[in-house]
């Protein structure tokens, strides 16, 4: 006879899981009972969103399921903002949580919360176990949604008495899932309308999201987009998918991407769109988007066609199946001759900062540190402004180099989710840039990096303000900073002592020198390579703001360079 | 218009069916919901428009249990050309995007 809680465990190693992230609780203690020897390595976190978040860094990093545990109620829904960010975000996940005994269900008993309720509309699958016998196949079936198709979040709610019971077990099942009819998935045939379309085209474009990362297929990718020589440009999460020294190459497209990637945007008339959900965040005003073009969608998720603007071909399936086949269908055709074009969309004229910009010692600050990581380094940002200078100037060839929550943009992920990275790329060098703000949402985290003594790198761009908010205040709002002043900020690197974890403070005028100094470089080099967990506070001017930047309902030919 | 969903009675499942309708803060003026066969169907009656047929179709699509979307408009008329369901073949399509 074995314990339900033993047969979690045994079906998450079944599963392939050596490593989870929680929180104890009343209702989960059984699971917590069981852990030792298992072969489930638990990270306890400070929070439970902590845990969601580092669960989410491992996923990103790895491209593994991340899985994150939590008790019944509070701690269960602590969980929801992970769990909504890797939805949005399409990350792995699975999240196990503990419930109140069965009989109590309905009760609203103690720590009691509907979590199958709550988290229905933020996942791609979830159960509540009934009984014990149900728990094999449940965890069978979640891992197999949360890794099948565009990945997502999953949660199995367990009430603690069938952690408790005990039952045969012959061992985990293998989850298979139900015929479906014909699933809508292109067929081979789709190549040559691709071919025949970019033969009709002068100013072609590709825009590459996640799904060139998340389907594994950056070889054939890159392979494609030598071949096809057009310009092209990323989404936040599709940074390191494209090589980034390549002359076709833009950067980052879309609010805040760079000059050169909206224009060309904005001008082409074929978009080749290449596993990017065209969220609001990179089309700008819907109804102004890519005005001129026909759309090509290459997408796994049928549900994300025609969201903003419809699209005129839709190519359904994984790129590692469909890219090859276009590439296939591109040996042995020939191309028109897109040089003009593209001297046009990647000429110097169209530099991607203005000297303003680049002249902003954050930006200055950002640029020496991306400079000096090592190779196989990950970046990893929280949300706000520094999350877009840091996507404006890193410049990886790493496809998961680059981590940041792009689709919900939730403050606080950075920190627990570096936890996650550097635990899954101990020889790493793991650099998570953080805002002021941010930072503050998840601070208990850096009990669990020094607990586990992680070599973290932490950086906060300090500006003493929430100053994306700030931003948009000035530009748009005439000046009201309306509660985004956090000019009574801690001191963080006194924050971080008492952590045991050591800090220290740049100034801003430290960057304002060309190059920057010995004893600058130095620092920043010694900081970036200490085998200890270590606190960079970077003073931020602050009013310093990030340009170019598309204003809400503008399109994105109508970006602002500067403050007018 | 009228919907016809057929899936498999798992938990949740006519919950994601009609959260689908929710999150776009449409009306559900009659749902009925009814063991059909081996497995259930769900009747909705809603009022859309062409862009959120297409939306709602791929969302439904997209549900684990789901097995069957249909609804009293004919596919082909229910989309035009631009906007290709998931159900719709390339063959279908393929004209539309190079004309």
């Amino acid at each position: 006879m074995v314990k339900g809680a033993d047969i979690v465990l045994q079906c998450l190693r079944a599963e392939g899981v050596d490593l989870v992230f929680g929180y104890p609780g009343g209702a989960i203690m059984p699971l917590y009972d069981a852990l030792e020897g298992s072969g489930v390595r638990h990270i306890l976190t400070r929070h439970e969103q902590g845990a969601v978040f580092a669960a989410e860094g491992y996923a990103r990093v790895t491209g593994k399921v991340g899985v994150a545990m939590a008790t019944s109620g509070p701690g269960a829904t602590n969980l929801v903002t992970g769990i909504a960010d890797a939805k949005m975000d399409s990350v792995p996940l699975v999240c196990i949580t503990g419930q109140v005994r069965s009989a109590l269900i309905g009760t609203d008993a103690f720590q009691e919360t509907d979590v199958f309720g709550v988290t229905l509309s933020l996942t791609k699958w979830s159960r509540l176990v009934r009984t014990i016998d149900e728990i094999p196949e449940a965890i069978a079936e979640g891992f197999h949604w949360a890794r099948s198709g565009r990945p997502g979040p999953v949660v199995i709610d367990i009430p603690t008495d069938l952690l408790k019971a005990k039952k045969e077990f012959s061992g985990p099942v293998k989850f298979t899932p139900h015929a479906r009819p014909a699933e809508a998935k292109a067929d081979g045939g789709f190549t040559d309308t691709v071919v025949a379309l970019l033969k009709q085209s002068s100013k072609p474009v590709a825009l590459v999201g996640a799904g060139a990362k998340l389907s594994g297929a950056i070889t054939d990718l890159r392979r494609l987009l030598d071949k096809l020589n057009i310009p092209t440009f990323a989404t936040v999460h599709g940074l390191g998918a494209v090589e980034p020294q390549a002359p076709y190459y833009l950067g980052m497209v879309g609010m805040h991407g760079t000059r050169a990637a909206n224009m060309a945007l904005h001008e082409t008339d074929l978009l080749l769109v290449l596993g990017a959900r065209l969220d609001d965040r990179v089309t700008g005003e819907p109804t102004r988007f890519a005005p001129h073009a026909k759309i090509v969608h290459f997408e796994i998720d049928p549900a994300q066609l025609d969201r903003v603007r419809p699209c005129d071909l839709p190519v359904i399936g994984n790129l590692a199946d469909t890219i090859p086949a276009f590439e296939a269908e591109l040996r042995g055709q020939t191309l028109p001759d897109f040089s003009a074009w593209r001297s046009v969309a990647c000429g110097a004229d169209r530099a991607e900062l203005d000297p303003r910009g680049l002249a902003q010692p954050t930006i200055r600050f950002l640029d020496e540190l991306f400079s000096r990581l090592p190779e196989d380094s990950v970046v990893i940002t929280d949300v706000g402004q520094h999350q877009m200078w840091a996507a404006q100037r890193y410049r990886s060839s790493s496809p998961r180099g680059f981590i940041t929550s792009g689709g919900l943009g939730s403050m606080g992920f950075a920190l627990p989710a570096a936890v996650g990275v550097q635990l899954a790329k101990p020889d790493s060098c793991v650099l998570c840039v953080s805002g002021d703000g941010g930072f503050q949402m998840n601070i208990q985290e850096l009990a669990s990096v020094h607990r586990l003594g992680l070599p973290v790198k932490l950086v906060i761009i300090d500006n003493k303000y929430l100053g994306m908010v700030r931003q948009w205040q000035q530009l748009f709002y005439e000046r009201n900073y309306a509660e985004t002043d956090l000019s009574d900020n801690p001191d963080f690197v006194e924050i971080a002592k008492a952590y045991k974890i050591h800090a220290f403070r740049l100034k801003e005028d430290v960057m304002r020198e060309f190059p920057v100094s010995q004893e600058t470089g130095d620092q920043i080099d010694r900081f970036l390579r200490s085998p200890e967990p270590e606190l960079l506070v970077f003073d931020c001017a602050p009013e310093a703001n990030v340009f170019p930047m598309v204003p809400a309902g503008a399109a994105l030919s109508e970006m602002l360079l500067e403050e007018k | 218009m009228q919907f016809h969903i057929r899936y498999r009675n798992t938990q949740g499942t006519l919950m994601r069916i009609l959260n689908a309708v929710s999150r776009r803060g449409l009306d559900l003026p009659a749902v009925h919901a009814e063991a059909a066969e081996h497995d259930h169907q769900v009747m909705l009656t809603l009022e859309v428009n062409q862009k959120q047929v297409g939306q709602l179709y791929r969302e439904w699509y997209g549900i684990p249990d789901v097995i069957r979307v249909g609804s009293g408009a004919a596919h082909t008329t229910a989309w035009s050309s631009h906007h290709p369901p998931a159900g719709v073949t390339l063959e279908e399509s393929r004209p539309a995007a190079r004309a």
